[in-house]
C-alpha cells in the first residue's frame, strides 16, 4: 500500500504510538478485589510532599492503602523537608512529611496562610556518623569533637587538629545538601546557632556519600541510618558519645528507639493539613498510616526504627483529638530546645 | 615531500622560459626514477593505511565505550529482567516485584504530547524561514530575529528550559492562581463535576452528594440533603445517632445512612479529557515542556532538509506557474521529509531520556499505578524513575535501576526503528 500523503502516514503512525502508550488497563474491578467483601467506594486525591527520608514510608503506607481503596489516589513527592513545607503552606499538599520539626518560620508563614495542621511523630531515624573501614583511631565521637570537626571556619582540616595523637592528615567530609532536613537536623545538633563549615562534600544523592567515605581512609561523612544498614560492609558507624550517660552509643535499633542514641535519634513527621482532615479520603489514610506505620519499622518493611508506645500514644491522641499545633515553636515564638521526648509532651502543644 | 628532486638537473636550465630549449629531455625526466617513484607510491599508502587505522580506532573508541556501558548495564540489571518489570508498577513493599509500567506508559505519553506539539511548530517555522524568505523590511527583522534565537536556544542547558516550562505550564505566570488542594483548581474548563464525600454507616462505603456553592469546602450533614448513588440517580440521604436507637442493620440502609453531624470533603471527579488552566503538575505540560527542548533541533535540521533540496526542483515548480506555497507542499516538503524525520527522529529519542526538565516540572514522585488518567493528571517518566531508583540503598534497587535503563533503551530502539521503517516507506512512495 502506497501512500500519496507521505504526510498522512506521519501522522497516522504518531497516532498509533501515542495509542499504544494510553493507558488501557482495566481499573481493578470493584466486585473481585479485597477478598470477597464488597471493595471500597472511597475516592479522592491525596497528595503528599516533603523529606525524601520520610518519602520510603509514604511510600510503602500508600501500597498498602490502595489495595484496600483503589479508588484513592495517593502522590508522594520527596523534594525536602523545608521545599514540602512550602508547597504545605502554599496549600498544594494535604500532607507533608518531614525529617525534622517544623521551623518558627515555616510554623508562621502556615499560620499567616491559615493552615492549621496536626504534628504527628511517626518513626525514628538514627542519623549515623561514619568513617571507612580501615580508620582504626576514631574509636568514638563527642558532640565537641564533632564540633571540632564540622563547626565553622576555623574547623579542624586535619584529624591531628581534632585529636594530637591521630593521623596528620586531611580530613575529607561529606555531607548530605543543604536542602535535606538530615543536614538541617545535624547542623541543630552539632553547630546550633553557628554554622557548619562551608569547605564539605555536599550531594544530595547518599549513595555518592556512601561512596565518597568508603573510597577513602581520611573521610568520614554523615547520613539516615539505612544507607549504613545497607552499606554496613563497606562503612564502619561511629559510636557517639552520649553527653547525659557520658558513654560511646552505636546506631543501633535499640539504642535509637530507646533514646540512648541521643542527640541523634532524630524523630520523623507528618504534618496533616486540619482542612484536608475533614475529607474521608484523608481522614482514612492517616488512620492507616498510624495504624501500620510501626509494624512496617518493626518488620523492617522500611529502614526506620519504631517510636516507643508513650511517644507514639502521643502522636494518636493529637490525632484522635485533631489537636492542632506544634510542640516545637512556643507561645512567643521561639524555637523550644531539648530532647526530643520532653518536648512531644501535652503541655508543649502551642495552638492558637 | 613527495616532488622529486634530482640533483643532477638544475631545474633552471630544464625550465627556464628565456633559456635555450633542450633538444631532448633528459631520461630522468622523461621516464620517471622507477626506485623513486615506486618508494612514493609506498609511502602515500602506508599513510593512506594509517589514517584508515585511525578512522576505524577513533569510531571503535566510541563503540567500546558504549559496549562498555551496555556490558556493565547488562551484568548489573540482567537479573531484574523479567515480564514483572514492565508489567508491575513500583513497589516499596515488594521490591522484588517492583516494574516500570506506569513510566514506560507516563514515558510514552510525554514523548507524544511533545512530538505533536514540537514537529508542526518546528517544520513550519522551518518552511517559514527557508522558503519565505521575506521581503518586507520589518518581517525580514523578524526573520532576522528568529533565526538568531534558535541558533542560541540550540545550546541552551534543558533544565533551564525546565525552569520555563515551569512558569509557563505549571502555574502560567499565576494567572489563573495557585492549584490548592480542598478547593476547585484554577479555571475549570470542563470534565469535572464536584462532590462532597460523607462516609456512610458501611464500612469503607461512601455517599457522593453533589456540590453546588464551590466555596463552600466541607459539609455538615445536620439537615435533610440529597446524596447520589452509584447510577447516578439522587435519593434522601438517612441520618443516624445514637440517640436514636442502634445502627441499622440492612446493608442497603446502611449505604444510603450516615451519622449525624458527619464532616464531608470535596471530592472532584474528573473525566479523561477534563481540561483546566493553568496545566499544573501535568503530563501535558512536561510534553511541552520537553517541546521547547527539541523545537530548535527539529527547527534547524528541517531548515537544513529544506536548503538541501536542490533548487532547480523548486525553479521548475515555479516555472510551471505554481505558486510558493504550492512548490513547497508538493515539491519541497516531499522532498526534504526524509531529512526533517532524522533530525525528529533524533530530537524525539533525546525527550524520552530527558530527566531534568521533567523532574522539574513532574516532581520526583515514583509511585504511580497506572499511566495518566486524565489531561491533567501527573505521570511517572522512566528517566525520573531511573533516577529515583539509582539513589536508594538497597541492592534490589540498583539492580532495578540497570535493568530499567535497558528498557528504556529497547523503547528507545523501537521508537526509532518504527520512525526510520517509516522514512524509508515515505522516502520510496515519492
Amino acid at each position: 500500500m502506497k501512500s500519496r500523503h507521505p504526510i498522512a502516514t506521519v501522522a497516522v503512525m504518531a497516532a498509533v504510538v501515542l495509542l499504544i502508550g494510553c493507558d488501557s488497563s482495566p481499573k481493578s474491578d470493584p466486585a473481585t478485589s479485597a477478598g470477597g467483601s464488597p471493595a471500597s467506594t472511597l475516592v479522592g486525591d491525596i497528595k503528599i510532599d516533603g523529606s525524601s527520608t520520610v518519602q520510603p514510608i509514604s511510600d510503602a503506607i500508600r501500597e498498602g492503602f490502595i489495595k484496600i481503596h483503589p479508588g484513592v489516589k495517593v502522590s508522594v513527592g520527596g523534594e525536602g523537608t523545608g521545599n514540602g513545607f512550602k508547597e504545605f503552606y502554599g496549600k498544594a499538599t494535604d500532607i507533608s512529611d518531614a525529617s525534622r520539626p517544623i521551623k518558627v518560620g515555616e510554623y508562621e508563614k502556615c499560620e499567616a496562610a491559615g493552615v492549621e495542621f496536626v504534628e504527628l511523630a511517626i518513626a525514628y531515624d538514627g542519623l549515623t556518623i561514619v568513617v571507612n573501614p580501615q580508620n582504626d583511631w576514631v574509636q568514638s565521637l563527642s558532640i565537641e569533637q564533632l564540633q571540632k570537626i564540622f563547626n565553622g571556619d576555623s574547623a579542624a582540616k586535619k584529624w591531628s587538629d581534632v585529636d594530637p595523637s591521630w593521623p596528620d592528615q586531611e580530613i575529607k567530609i561529606f555531607s548530605p545538601g543543604t536542602g535535606s532536613g538530615t543536614y538541617d537536623y545535624f547542623k541543630e545538633v552539632v553547630a546550633e546557632d553557628d554554622t557548619l563549615r562551608g569547605d564539605m562534600t555536599l550531594n544530595e544523592d547518599d549513595n555518592v556519600l556512601v561512596q565518597g567515605v568508603a573510597g577513602n581512609k581520611f573521610s568520614i561523612g554523615f547520613f539516615g541510618v539505612a544507607y549504613y544498614a545497607q552499606n554496613s560492609e563497606i562503612l564502619r558507624a561511629v559510636p557517639v558519645i552520649n553527653p547525659e550517660i557520658d558513654e560511646p552509643v552505636l546506631p543501633t535499633s535499640d539504642n535509637i528507639a530507646s533514646g540512648k542514641y541521643a542527640p541523634f535519634s532524630r524523630p520523623l513527621f507528618i504534618y496533616v493539613s486540619a482542612e484536608s482532615l475533614n475529607r474521608a479520603e484523608v481522614q482514612t489514610f492517616v488512620e492507616f498510616y498510624l495504624e501500620n506505620v510501626s509494624t512496617l519499622c518493626a518488620e523492617g518493611k522500611v529502614d526506620y526504627v519504631q517510636l516507643p508506645e508513650s511517644i507514639f500514644e502521643r502522636t494518636l491522641q493529637n490525632f484522635d483529638a485533631v489537636a492542632t499545633g506544634t510542640h516545637f515553636v512556643d507561645a512567643q515564638g521561639q524555637s523550644r530546645k531539648g530532647s526530643f521526648a520532653e518536648l512531644f509532651t501535652d503541655k508543649n502543644l502551642n495552638s492558637k | 615531500m613527495n616532488q622529486p628532486s634530482n640533483p643532477e638537473i638544475p631545474p633552471a636550465t630544464a625550465f627556464h622560459p628565456n633559456g635555450p630549449k633542450p633538444a631532448t629531455i633528459p631520461a630522468a625526466l622523461a621516464s620517471d626514477d622507477e626506485v623513486q617513484t615506486a618508494s612514493n607510491t609506498r609511502k602515500r599508502k602506508r599513510l593512506s593505511r594509517w589514517f584508515y587505522v585511525l578512522c576505524v580506532a577513533i569510531a571503535s573508541i566510541s563503540v567500546v565505550v558504549l559496549v562498555v556501558l551496555l556490558v556493565s548495564i547488562g551484568i548489573q540489571g540482567h537479573s531484574k529482567i523479567s515480564p514483572d518489570l514492565v508489567n508491575n508498577a513500583h513497589s516499596e513493599l515488594e521490591p522484588e516485584q517492583s516494574g516500570m509500567r506506569p513510566a514506560v506508559i507516563g514515558s510514552l505519553l510525554v514523548c507524544g504530547i511533545c512530538a505533536l506539539a514540537a514537529l508542526p511548530l518546528g517544520i513550519g517555522t522551518a518552511i517559514f524561514l527557508e522558503e519565505f524568505k521575506p521581503t518586507h523590511w520589518w518581517l525580514r527583522k523578524l526573520h532576522g530575529f528568529i533565526q538568531l534565537n534558535i541558533a542560541n536556544l540550540a545550546g541552551v542547558p534543558s533544565i533551564v528550559f525546565g525552569l520555563l516550562g515551569l512558569t509557563v505550564f505549571v502555574y502560567m505566570f499565576n494567572l489563573f492562581g495557585q492549584i490548592q488542594v480542598n478547593k476547585p483548581s484554577g479555571l475549570e474548563l470542563f470534565g469535572v463535576q464536584h462532590y462532597y464525600q460523607v462516609l456512610s454507616l458501611e464500612p469503607g462505603q461512601t455517599i457522593l452528594i453533589p456540590q453546588t456553592d464551590m466555596e463552600q469546602k466541607t459539609i455538615t450533614i445536620d439537615r435533610p440533603i440529597q446524596g447520589m448513588d452509584a447510577d447516578g440517580n439522587l435519593f434522601d440521604i438517612a441520618r443516624w445517632d445514637r440517640k436514636s436507637g442502634p445502627k441499622p442493620t440492612d446493608r442497603s440502609e446502611r449505604l444510603r445512612t450516615v451519622k449525624e453531624g458527619a464532616v464531608g470533603g470535596s471530592y472532584s471527579q474528573r473525566e479523561w479529557y477534563y481540561f483546566r488552566l493553568p496545566f499544573g503538575r501535568s503530563f501535558l505540560a512536561a510534553g511541552l515542556t520537553l517541546s521547547l527542548v527539541i523545537l530548535p533541533v527539529i527547527i534547524i535540521s528541517a531548515q537544513e532538509a529544506l536548503r538541501s533540496v536542490s533548487p532547480s526542483l523548486r525553479e521548475a515548480a515555479l516555472g510551471l506557474g505554481a505558486t510558493k506555497w504550492q512548490a513547497t507542499r508538493d515539491v519541497c516538503l516531499p522532498a526534504a521529509l526524509p531529512g526533517i524525520m532524522t533530525g525528529a527522529i533524533l530530537a524525539i529519542g533525546r525527550s524520552i531520556g530527558e530527566a531534568a526538565p521533567v523532574l522539574v516540572v513532574l516532581g520526583a514522585a515514583v509511585a504511580k499505578n497506572g499511566g495518566p488518567e486524565n489531561l491533567m493528571d501527573s505521570a511517572v517518566t522512566m528517566p525520573v524513575l531511573i533516577y529515583n531508583w539509582a539513589g536508594r540503598p538497597q541492592d534490589v534497587y540498583q539492580q532495578l535501576a540497570a535493568a530499567a535503563i535497558i528498557v528504556l533503551l529497547i523503547v528507545l530502539l523501537v521508537l526509532n526503528s518504527v520512525a526510520i521503517y517509516v522514512r524509508q516507506k515515505v522516502q520510496s512512495a515519492s
